[in-house]
């Protein structure tokens, strides 16, 4: 039996009975990678990966990720393993220390088996602009789709079933958007639950570190992990870690659910459309309370360029230090400028230049108010009206995105409905910190599509439960893409 | 806003010590046309200019400290492995002062 394709309870569950061992699913995982088709890894661990799984002898019932292999995005801090975010910038740096969600992990004894491409810094949608080339979506083998980004190469292991689980991080809705494109869960919880400590910053007001998994029982789980207090992370939250999330029934009874009408009446596939309904009809006979709110339409036009504006701006300020001095490929000059301007000209690709360039006109004297200022204000506004509905609502629930995977030959209106509104309103989950989790609910030739439960900060509980629900009523749990095929 | 011009964006990387070829800064300002119009919305929320700017998603007070605990030092033979161009134990980079 190939277990590599159950999920993570199932998985442990065979490996407390003895069917299998931690060497046997670590084999079996790096074989899988090495066969990857879908240009996901960085690296992989083997050798390290091989000796850690052997070294683990006795099960142990009561730690659900004992002898688990799973892999993580190439922007968390591995000591000893090269983690260059899907940048030429940082070619051969080697971090000295794990990021805290790595040694907890470690500590749990999972198995790290790879790190994992994404578009480069994290600063991207496509899962296209890694160094090492575009990452393709497991359910579709002739390649034309893409598996969306930033988590990229996450999501094709955990989809091609190559591992359980997977880390990744989500400044926009890369953890998410990914998942609905790739049949998964894709759960972050809320801003400050996780530590970010060994995280690369992209955006830090808007960074969340964020799971990929098979099941929702499994993200919460591998959440449960991870999450708490660290005293490395001066944004950490305070707030005690709640537990048995992963037990949770699914029971929505008295859960008022609010869907919101501009967002759900914007551009959708039909089908999408259709079986978001029979959702909420199936939440609704489960007890849910559903009902139709409104959001302010100035305000949703306004996400995207909110969030553009003000990640760019962040990123800006956090890269200042890949400047090919203490890492990173070097380049020498005359002055300390040129061999900065030299490797940082060369070191980034053309996208995230001009997404610096970006960040660095929003933030100059005479821009400054009138562009990033104001994108923080429109925030705020849109964080209060988030409020003003979770006053009377226990959830939002919106459909993930507008489409299937789309095709890298697609373009999009970057000013139209679709792309401003339906396609990047997952955002409104990072501008207010709020746990928010994608779950497969459809698939459309094969293709898998999603919705996204968002919740209130903190109140990881509601979201878990009634995302179990709605796994109940689809039925698409442990969703892995076979050869190109949905199972 | 007024129209964007290659300095102003020349101006914008010099800033953040980076330079793209002239095509590159042709496509940037391409894409400026459609980032201005996309930003004009932002100015269209009602009561855009009455508001205070939000720069983290809600308040997280740390009213507590960190123990002041002594932590060893990474050995600088790890750190320099990292660094291009060393020099004995310390990084080497170009003259600063003449």
């Amino acid at each position: 039996m190939a277990y590599l394709d159950l999920t993570i309870h199932e998985i442990h569950e065979a490996l407390v009975a003895g069917k299998t061992t931690p060497r046997e699913l670590a084999a079996e995982a790096i074989k899988r990678a090495c066969e990857d088709q879908n240009n996901a890894f960085e690296l992989i661990i083997d050798q390290d990966a091989m000796a850690i799984a052997e070294s683990l002898a006795e099960p142990e019932p009561d730690n659900l990720l004992w002898g688990i292999p799973y892999v993580a995005k190439d922007n968390f801090s591995t000591k000893g393993y090269p983690t260059t975010a899907s940048s030429n910038s940082l070619n051969g740096y080697v971090p000295l220390f794990d990021a805290t969600v790595i040694a907890k992990l470690k500590q749990r004894k999972a198995i790290l088996i790879g790190k994992m491409a994404l578009d480069e810094l994290a600063m991207g949608g496509t899962g296209t602009t890694g160094h090492r080339g575009t990452t393709y979506n497991p359910h579709d083998p002739r390649h034309e789709r893409m598996i969306g980004g930033s988590s990229a190469g996450s999501a094709a292991a955990v989809a091609a079933a190559i591992v359980p689980f997977a880390l990744g991080s989500d400044t926009g809705d890369s953890v998410r958007k990914p998942a609905g494109y790739a049949g998964l869960v894709g759960y972050k919880p809320s801003w400050g639950r996780i530590s970010r400590y060994g995280l690369f910053a992209f955006a830090p007001s808007l960074d969340h570190v964020g799971v990929l998994a098979r099941s929702v029982s499994d993200a919460a789980a591998i959440v449960e992990a991870i999450a708490g207090h660290d005293d490395l992370d001066a944004t950490s939250a305070m707030i005690a870690n709640p537990k048995g999330l992963p037990q949770l029934e699914g029971d929505v009874r008295g859960l008022r659910v609010a869907v919101i009408g501009e967002i759900v009446n914007s551009p959708h596939h039909p089908i999408i459309k259709s079986k978001f309904e029979e959702i909420l009809k199936g939440l609704t006979e489960a007890g849910a309370v559903v009902e139709r709110v409104h959001m302010r339409r100035d305000l949703l036009d306004a996400i995207y360029p909110i969030y553009i504006t003000i990640s760019c701006a962040e990123a800006t300020s956090n890269d200042a230090n890949l400047d090919g001095i203490k890492f990173g490929p070097s380049f020498w000059g005359d002055t300390y400028e040129q061999a900065m301007l030299k490797a940082r000209t060369n070191g980034f690709s053309e996208l995230i230049k001009r997404r610096f360039i970006i960040g660095s006109f929003a933030l100059m004297r005479e821009n400054r108010d009138m562009l990033f200022v104001r994108a923080q204000k429109g925030r705020r506004l849109i964080v209060e009206a988030l409020n003003e509905i979770y006053k009377t609502h226990d959830l939002i629930i919106v459909p993930a995105a507008p489409n299937v995977a789309p095709r890298f030959v697609d373009g999009s209106d970057k000013l139209s409905e679709e792309y401003l509104i339906a396609d990047n309103h997952l955002v409104l989950g990072n501008f207010a910190g709020l746990p928010s989790m994608t779950v497969p609910i459809g698939l459309k030739d094969g293709l898998p599509f999603g919705l996204n439960v968002m919740g209130r900060a903190f109140e990881e509980a509601t979201v878990v439960n009634a995302a179990l629900a709605v796994e109940r009523l689809t039925g698409l749990k442990n969703l892995r893409a076979e050869g190109g095929v949905a199972r | 806003m007024d129209k964007i011009t290659i300095s102003m964006l020349k101006k914008a990387a010099k800033a953040i010590l980076l330079d793209m070829s002239a095509s590159e800064y042709e496509v940037l300002a391409q894409e400026f046309d459609i980032l201005l119009r996309q930003m004009d919305l932002i100015g269209n929320i009602k009561g855009i200019d009455d508001t205070v700017p939000m720069t983290f998603p809600f308040e997280a007070a740390t009213s507590w400290m960190r123990p002041d605990e002594p932590v060893p030092p990474e050995p600088a033979s790890d750190i320099l492995k990292n660094a291009g161009t060393t020099l004995a134990d310390q990084i080497k980079v170009p003259k600063v002062v003449g």
